[in-house]
């Protein structure tokens, strides 16, 4: 494997982490509510897939719980912003101080031991002979391909081309308007912040199943933060949200490629790459280009609880 | 007649501190049975924890040593909560101002009150630019701030960690990630409490009349109201954040500073015990307000102490984090539920 295809086959591994969570970043934030809470719910979602594949070393049985897992706390944090209309600011805050407290004190028995079952590789036969960019991407594990193929298409079909997902375009822009025309703004919003977090939750698990594999303590390390400064990056996007977290893999993986070869640059400086990436292209884009800034704009009614009495 | 709750735009004060005490209340009571679960019985804990913190002189050391960081990231994060921002980056500040302050105290020499003071501006410095990136980008290009000031957390934390790892690190001692001692050292007043406690508290006081009392103060508390009104009015809204933004660096860096010259002694790769997180809570709890910051760096405090002291019993910090996130969740609501009250309708007037 030559040196291009080892950074691509990293960066679609790496990539994939931020792409779930950015993906399930994406839904809440299209029906308007900002969940800060993603690096919690990455936390939880990574040691309840450890603790789950430590008990039974199946990696399928441990996302699905974690899924389950994310779905739970997304609920949770789901009724307290939309039913009950508590700052969603604070609410997010709170799900991520909760989510790494917990996941850490839980975690201290499964520090540093490797997990007991990952996501294999499934090799894709003919396509995995394409160079570079086939030998990079189709080799990877199952969780690769849904990420990456899968998920953005079901979503952006689901967002862009049908009426349920106009619905849901509608209650992120003027929930007042899609109240009066009989959609339903509270219930859609519950269920996609609930499903987002879930998909959180399984970016946590596909981190410690597939990427890392193992838990320490630490180990999201920002990785839920950058997720929701990438979906701002994107536009709202699934599509960009995929994109871009495949932009964040390449460099992480450089950074990968510059420890290995001993690059002069300290390993903690490397690292600090990829959030201060994050950090320019949120900015960069914005002073560049201001003519697309009006259609990557946030949705008109994000982050405001919908109060059906005030409109 | 019938009785109904309708909610009001504004939540009375006294509303808002019940569901603080109630969000409290709740958070522990969560905790303690979670505890109990677990097969520690929550009761003679918080009997220990109360022994040892309020029962000796060394308790309330401690106290006093975890309170003077706590109001000031208090303080940074509730200046920007009265101008409608967050700033929850208060943890990178600090590891910069602690950086900036030690790089003073370690490589230049002089009388020590000099030095004092120069440690004191380089934190205040080091804070203060850490914020700027984040600052300008919200004032000139409306970037999200609380993405951009947390994401620099991670990088603060991993200078700080390579320095005081790498080309800063103590030489022939094995103790992992620490600079060697500073010389220079905040006198003490109460045990090992320094006068960094005084400073702070002043701080806020200070904060709170100039927020109060001034025409800036007036200013940034009209701009954080209604930002639309305040352009209207002629405030120079983007100026006042920017200003108070950078107040807000640099009141966590001061932080920093006093941790490094009072408290440690040394740089340490995790020198921030996660203050800059707690910070925000302070600040939320205490409703932005600088005076309440006190109030509740000392309930933080005490938190954060028992957390130390049942690390020997299997909780450790982690678990205090758990906590101090469940209190936040409960604020979060019970601050909305504040905001409706009983009323009767006659039935007509609906």
């Amino acid at each position: 494997m030559d040196v291009v295809t080892g950074i691509m086959a990293t960066a679609f591994l790496a990539g994939g982490v931020l792409a779930l969570a950015a993906l399930g970043e994406v839904l809440a934030e299209r029906v308007g509510v900002v969940n800060l809470g993603v690096e919690g719910l990455m936390a939880m979602g990574a040691i309840t897939a450890i603790a789950v594949v430590t008990a039974a070393p199946n990696p399928f049985l441990g996302f699905a719980v974690a899924l389950a897992v994310g779905l739970l706390l997304g609920v949770m944090f789901a009724i307290a912003t939309v039913y009950w209309q508590a700052n969603q600011v604070l609410c997010g805050l709170a799900l991520t101080l909760m989510g790494t407290g917990l996941a850490g004190a839980i975690g201290r028995s499964y520090s540093g031991l490797p997990a007991r079952a990952t996501f294999e590789r499934v090799v894709v036969p003919y396509l995995s002979d394409i160079p570079v960019v086939g030998r990079a991407f189709f080799s990877q594990n199952i969780l690769v391909y849904l990420i990456y193929l899968v998920l953005p298409f079901a979503i952006h079909y689901l967002m862009f081309k049908t009426r349920h997902g106009l619905n849901m375009r509608a209650v992120g822009e003027n929930p007042a308007a899609a109240d009066a025309a009989g959609i339903p703004v509270q219930a859609i919003r519950f269920w996609y912040v609930a499903a987002g977090a879930a998909l959180a939750a399984g970016a946590g698990a596909y981190l410690t199943l597939a990427f890392v594999p193992g838990w320490s303590e630490g180990v999201i390390a920002g990785r839920g933060w950058i997720a929701v400064a990438l979906v701002i990056f994107a536009g709202y996007r699934p599509w960009n949200a995929v994109l871009a977290a495949l932009l964040f893999g390449v460099i992480t993986s450089i950074g990968f490629v510059g420890q290995a070869r001993n690059w002069p640059v300290a390993p903690a400086l490397l690292s600090t790459l990829p959030y201060l990436g994050t950090i320019a292209f949120i900015i960069v884009p914005v002073l560049a280009w201001h003519k697309i800034r009006r259609r990557m704009a946030a949705p008109a009614a994000l982050g405001l609880p919908y109060f059906r009495d005030m409109r | 007649m019938t009785w109904r709750f309708q909610r009001f735009p504004s939540a009375p004060a006294g509303a808002a501190l019940a569901s603080r005490i109630a969000a409290i209340v709740l958070a522990l009571a969560v905790g303690g049975v979670v505890l109990a679960f677990t097969g520690v019985n929550p009761i003679p804990l918080a009997g220990e924890v109360v022994r040892s913190t309020f029962g000796s002189g060394f308790g309330l050391e401690d106290l006093g040593l975890l309170m003077t960081p706590l109001m000031l990231t208090g303080l940074a994060v509730a200046v920007t909560l009265r101008i409608g921002i967050w700033n929850i980056g208060a943890d990178g500040q600090f590891y910069m101002g602690a950086l900036c302050a030690a790089a003073v105290g370690l490589f230049v020499k002089g009388p020590e009150p000099l030095m004092l003071v120069a440690m004191a501006v380089a934190g205040l410095a080091g804070g203060a630019l850490w914020i700027l990136v984040p600052t300008l980008a919200r004032a000139y290009a409306d970037v999200n701030e609380l993405i951009t000031t947390l994401l620099l957390n991670f990088v603060a934390t991993l200078i700080v960690y390579y320095v005081a790892t790498g080309p800063w690190h103590e030489r022939g001692v094995m103790t992992l990630g620490s600079t060697p001692r500073i010389r220079y050292q905040l006198p003490e007043f109460f045990g090992s409490v320094h006068y960094g406690f005084l400073l702070a508290i002043l701080a806020a006081v200070v904060m709170a009349a100039v927020l109060a009392f001034t025409k800036w103060g007036y200013e940034v508390r009209f701009s954080g109201a209604n930002p639309q009104a305040a352009r209207f009015a002629g405030i120079p809204v983007r100026r006042r954040i920017i200003v108070a933004m950078l107040v807000s660096g640099a009141i966590a860096g001061a932080a920093g500073m006093l941790e490094v010259a009072g408290t440690v002694h040394r740089l340490q790769g995790g020198i921030s015990n996660n203050f800059g997180y707690l910070g925000i809570m302070v600040a939320v709890l205490a409703r932005g307000s600088c005076l309440g910051v006190i109030a509740t760096a000392a309930l933080m405090a005490i938190i954060l102490n028992s957390g130390i002291i049942l690390q020997t019993r299997g909780i450790n910090t982690n678990t205090v984090l758990a906590i101090t996130g469940l209190i936040l969740f409960f604020t979060a609501i019970g601050d909305e539920f504040a905001h409706y009250r009983l009323v009767t309708t006659d039935g007509k007037g609906k």
